[in-house]
Order: C-alpha cells, then structure tokens, then sequence
C-alpha cells in the first residue's frame, strides 16, 4: 500500500517537474531512463543505500552537463530486499513499466542469477557486483557484465602476490566452501609456474582443535601457509600453527583474518606477520574521490566504487552507440571501458570526449573496468596488509 | 610413524577434555534415565560463565567453580520444570524437550553476547617437544584439570553417602527407594552435578580454543558417542568411550582425511548400537 502511495506521489511529482521544467528540456524529447536494483534492505542493507547513491551522483552530473545525447537521463531506483522473489518483482516493473534501458547494482549472487533472465531476454543489460563464478556462465547473450572479480581473479592474483614474496613450499588449509576445489585448482595451476609446489587440505570448520591437520599441513616443511576458512575456525587454526612451532609466513583472506581476530586471539605475536589480501577499489583515482563525496563515506566500499562505474559506463555506452537501447548498450560498453584511447575516470568527461570523437577507455572506481567475453573483469585492484604489533599495516594495493 | 604418536597423543588431550562431559551425560542418564540434550546448551552456557568471571577474576578455579554452579543450577531448573514432568511418558518426549532447551539455551547466550567467537585471555605458548613428538603446556593443564575432576567424580560417587546413593538408584531405583533413598533428591543431585560437569567440560574446551554459541552443540556428538561407546549410564564406560573416540577422531584425519572427522561419532554409535547396544562396558554406573 505504502509502495502504491510513493509511486503515485513519484509520478504527480515527475509530472509536475515536467511541467515545470523550462521548454527546453521538453523539446529534447523523452527522458533516458536507468535504474538501480540494489539490496536497500535485508543482509546487503549495508549497502545499497550508499551504491543508489552514488548512482544517482553519477546521473546528476551528466544531467547538469547537459545529458546524454541531448536528453535528460533518469534513475529509478527499486530494492531488491536481498532476496530473490522481491528481486524478480522489482526488475519485471522496471522492464515492463519503466521501460529502463539498464540495470545496475544487484548485489547477491541469489538475486543477481534470478533477475538475469528477465534481462537477456528483454535484451536489458545487467551490471552486477555479484561475485559467484557461476553468474557469467549462465548464457547471457553479452548482457551481464561484472565488476566484482569471480573467485578465479582472486585466487589468481593471491597465488601471485605468494610467488612475489618468495615462497617456495605453500600450503592451503581450506574449509569447504563451493569455492573450495577452485581455489585448490588454481592454486594447484599458478604456483608451479612460478617454481612453488603447492599441497592442500581440506579442514571441517565445526572442530575445536586442529592439531592433527596442522600436524599433517607442516609435514612438508612448507614456508607459507594459506589459512582460508572463516573468523572462528581460523582462530584455532591460527593458535594451533603457533603452538606447533610454525614460524614461515601466513595469508588469508581479510574478511576472516580480520581485527575481530587480532582481538581474538588477544596475543600479538602469534599474529605477527600475517599477510591479508581483499579486493579494493582504486584507491587514489579520480573516480574514488568522487564516490567519496558523492556517498559521503571517507573510505566507500567497493560495491558503491562499482555502482559508481556502472552507471558511468552505461551512459558513456550510450552516447558512443548514439543510441539508448539495452542492445545499444550491450554492444558498446566494451569500446567505452578498454581497448585504449584517452583514459577518462567520469562520465561528463567520458561523453563530450565521445561527442567529440575521441576514442575512450574509462578507468574508474573499482578499477581498470576491462572485460572478457563472458562479462568478467580482467583485472582489479588488491589490497594487501600485514599484522604488524597487532596492528594491520597498508603493504600494497596492486 | 611419528604422525600416528603425534595423533595418539592429541587424541588422548581431546579425550581427556572430552571425558568430563561425557561422564555428566552419562551420569544424568544413569539416574533419570534419559539422555538430556540440553548438554549442548549447558556445555556453551558454562564456557560463557567461566568466561565472565574469568575476565573478573583471573582464577582458572573460581572460573571452574563458576562454570560447574551456573551450568548445574540452570540445568536442574529446565530438568524440574520441563524434562522430568515427560521422563513418565517415555524417554523420548524428555530427550525431545531437551533438544527444544538446549536450543534455548544457544540462543539465549547469543542474544547476550553475539555470535562473534571470544577467547580466554589465556597466554598462547609454543609447544613442549620430545624429538619429533609434541605438546603443549596447556593441554597438559587442561588435561590436568579435566583429571583432577575425574578423580573427584570418582571419589564422590566411591565414598561418600549421596555418591552411594546415586550409584544405588541407578543399579536398581525400586531397591533404592526401599532403603530409604530419596530418588527426588538422588535426582535433583544426578541433574545439577551431571551438568555442572557438562559446564566444566565446555569451559575447559573454552579455555584450549575459543568460545561462541555454537560450543556445545559442536562436542554433543563425540559426547554422546562416547557415553554410547562405553554404555549409556557407565561412569567408567564414558571415561573410556571418550579417549576411543578423541583417538578415532585424530586418527580418521590421517587415514579419511579432515571432512570425515566428524563422522566418526556417527559410526561408532551405528557400529556400537549394531553390535553390542549395551556398550563396551555394559549398563552399571560404576
């Protein structure tokens, strides 16, 4: 009911602006309408708020600089209640009734595979910061395009960053995740290329003691140690490598070796020196401080950078096809954000250099913005940091 | 070779910590002849009240003492007012409602402190090594105090009257009742020593790892295996029962791998309760 009151008041509102609006606007013809579909409410209500935001930042600028193609662009914003069922509502009102030519920023891998179907079949583009490695495997015809790096990316760029540091002997003590015989394969596929042999085990994350699997983990000697499962197994983990006697180099994902588990564990130095690795934005860019002021977050996440991305990209596709359909859109993306040119970090700048003539290859927020075929991209930014005296020190973004 | 002495040796610590409260399950069972679930619970809510007073205090013992009055006192409160009333329906109803407590219980400490994982603030040190064999100081303490618990379990129920009494109620309650044994009091002391037990046992499990909701309910498995390993209602069969399976545990992630660990509790009840329901050392308390 109270959806029914907002939309009705939307469009008495919308109707009056138009009437309002001064003539030259009007004489421009129909509005571009965009959208974002992302998790104001439920688990990713976290986020959502702040990636709709910087969505709507991105559409005002252009708007103030005059549109795209002369027209006026429009964001409508729906919530996706991170939950599937909501999801599919929400994106079926924004194809059918708003006629939107994109959307952008689902968030949960549920509803992220959920809501693609309804969009390649409506030929609608979809920009996601999902991360499953399963959501560009669907056949999407071209029309999912991804800024989250898929778990291939990650381990890729972890397997190296291990090489960098000169390990010779690693280790992965993994819990079972359906992330977990991809993590091995890879890890199994990069370290050997770089002279490193690689052993693994698989640990149940609901025991209390690990001695017998670190046992098993240091029977080989290794120099480097990837501790990938979750804050509370991890903990164990952690103190049962110390007590084992094990003093060559750890790595970890950031959101399980985290300050909750410095605290944990209460005792620096069996911390000390452990490296954690996360994906980042582009920290520095152009484009990040402006997701800063636009979201008003001092360090915005990487969901907002991408949502920020997204609708840059969207825009910019469209001014280059000269076109505002989703095929339009689908079509042109890539020519707008890699394959060289002038490297622009905003849309306002990205489409008078487009009106222009200029070729373009955006760089923005979240990174490079350089996709494969499948809709992935090729590669992003990570932020590793090391445990020093308990506390997590920047070692690099790269 | 050494692998397998290493996981000898870290069966017998888990199998140690284990006993404790696989010896108050089996106890409960003894006398009020049902066996109470709600141990999941117990187990997580004497870890949190070691915790607590832990950080106060400082004293493992005050701790211990804490954990073993918190755990024993709200375990004889759910079995007064929600087991014992359904143990006259069969033991199936009760077992099912101490399912519903311990689930009770999780939840009512997450409410009070989160899901996130707490430790002890207890020094971490490098392990003890004797050539390629190791341990570490703590377990050595922690099995020292899961020990010490044990004798006294075993001095109690020996030597003094209320010890004697529980062990004639269990063996034949008709008999006890006979004698003039107060089985309501044999059995309020069953639940509140039997989870006091289970609370000492979480706790001490607390003090080698970390501590959340979910405590309890990961050790009621290997528990209740081991009071089914050594017979449900043996004092000595739980000591047992539970070195068999902290040493089967350790082992199975040699030979099956780590995912399997767990599934060694399934087995040894499938493979007991197949072969020899009574369990290793049959029924009797002591």
């Amino acid at each position: 009911m109270n959806r029914t009151i907002l939309r009705r008041r939307t469009a008495l509102l919308t109707g009056v602006a138009a009437v309002a609006a001064p003539s030259v606007i009007r004489a421009q013809g129909e509005p571009i309408k965009i959208a974002t579909l992302t998790p104001l409410t439920g688990a990713g209500g976290l986020y959502g708020p702040t990636m709709a935001k910087a969505a709507a930042a991105v559409v005002e600028e252009v708007n103030s600089a005059g549109g795209v193609l002369g027209r006026k662009v429009v964001l409508v914003s729906e919530d996706d209640q991170t939950s599937p069922e909501p999801a599919v509502r929400a994106a079926r009102k924004l194809i059918d009734v708003d006629k939107v030519s994109a959307i952008m920023g689902t968030w949960a891998s549920a509803v992220t595979t959920a809501v693609a179907p309804l969009c390649w079949e409506s030929k609608t583009p979809l920009f996601t910061v999902s991360g499953a490695d399963s959501i560009t495997l669907l056949p999407h015809q071209g029309y999912i395009i991804r800024t989250q790096p898929n778990s291939q990316l990650q381990v890729t760029n972890l397997a190296e960053f291990i090489l960098s540091l000169g390990s010779k002997k690693v280790f992965t003590m993994i819990t079972q995740t359906p992330f977990t015989q991809t993590t091995i394969d890879i890890m199994n596929r990069v370290l050997p290329k770089g002279g490193a042999t690689h052993g693994s085990l698989i640990y149940d994350d609901k025991k209390t003691t690990y001695r017998t699997e670190v046992d098993q983990a240091l029977r080989g000697s290794p120099d480097m140690i990837v501790a990938n499962g979750y804050t509370p197994d991890s903990v164990i983990l952690l103190k049962d490598l110390y007590r084992a006697g094990y003093k060559g180099k750890i790595v970890g994902f950031a959101y399980s070796l985290s300050p909750k588990l410095v605290d944990q564990i209460g005792q620096p130095e069996v911390v000390e020196g452990i490296y954690t690795f996360a994906p980042s934005p582009a920290e520095g860019s152009g484009a990040y401080e402006r997701v800063k002021k636009a979201s008003g977050l001092a360090a915005p996440d990487p969901y907002t950078s991408q949502v920020y991305d997204h609708t840059s990209m969207v825009l910019m596709a469209m001014a280059q096809a000269k076109d505002t359909t989703g095929v339009a859109i689908k079509d042109n993306v890539r020519k707008i954000s890699q394959g060289g040119g002038k490297t622009v970090d905003n849309a306002v700048d990205g489409i008078k250099a487009i009106a222009a003539g200029e070729k373009v290859d955006y760089s923005g927020a979240s990174g490079p913005c350089d996709f494969d075929d499948k809709g992935d991209i090729l590669s992003c930014k990570f932020r590793y940091e090391q445990i020093k005296g308990g506390k997590f020190t920047l070692v690099k973004i790269a | 070779m050494s692998l397998i002495f290493q996981a000898l040796i870290n069966g017998l610590v888990s199998g140690t910590l284990l006993a404790v409260p696989a010896i108050g399950f089996t106890a409960m069972f003894a006398v009020l002849r049902f066996p109470n679930f709600a141990v999941s619970g117990m187990a997580t809510l004497g870890a949190f009240a070691g915790y607590l007073v832990y950080g106060a205090v400082g004293s493992v013992v005050a701790a211990l003492v804490v954990a073993f009055a918190a755990a024993g006192a709200v375990g004889l409160f759910f079995d007064k007012t929600a087991h014992l009333p359904l143990v006259k329906q069969g033991a199936l109803p009760a077992a099912i409602a101490s399912i519903a407590s311990g689930l009770v219980l999780e939840n009512l400490v997450r409410l009070g402190f989160g899901n996130d994982p707490r430790g002890y603030d207890r020094p971490i040190a490098r392990d003890m090594r004797l050539g390629d064999l190791r341990i570490s100081p703590q377990q050595l303490e922690t099995m020292g105090i899961a020990l010490v618990v044990m004798l006294l379990v075993f001095a109690a129920l020996g030597f003094t009257r209320i010890g004697k009494a529980m062990r004639a109620s269990a063996d034949n309650p008709e008999l006890a009742a006979l004698k003039g044994i107060r089985p309501q009091r044999v059995a309020a002391m069953a639940s509140f020593v039997g989870m006091g037990l289970v609370g000492i046992g979480g706790m001490l499990l607390g003090l080698d790892s970390s501590i959340d909701p979910l405590t309890g309910t990961r050790i009621l498995l290997s528990m209740f295996a081991a009071a089914v390993l050594g017979g449900l209602g043996s004092v000595p069969g739980a000591v047992l029962g539970a070195f068999l399976i902290g040493i089967a545990e350790e082992l199975s992630v040699l030979v099956f791998g780590s995912p399997y660990r767990s599934a060694v509790g399934f087995f040894a009840i499938l493979i007991m309760l197949s072969i020899r329901p009574r369990g290793l050392l049959g029924e009797r308390a002591y």
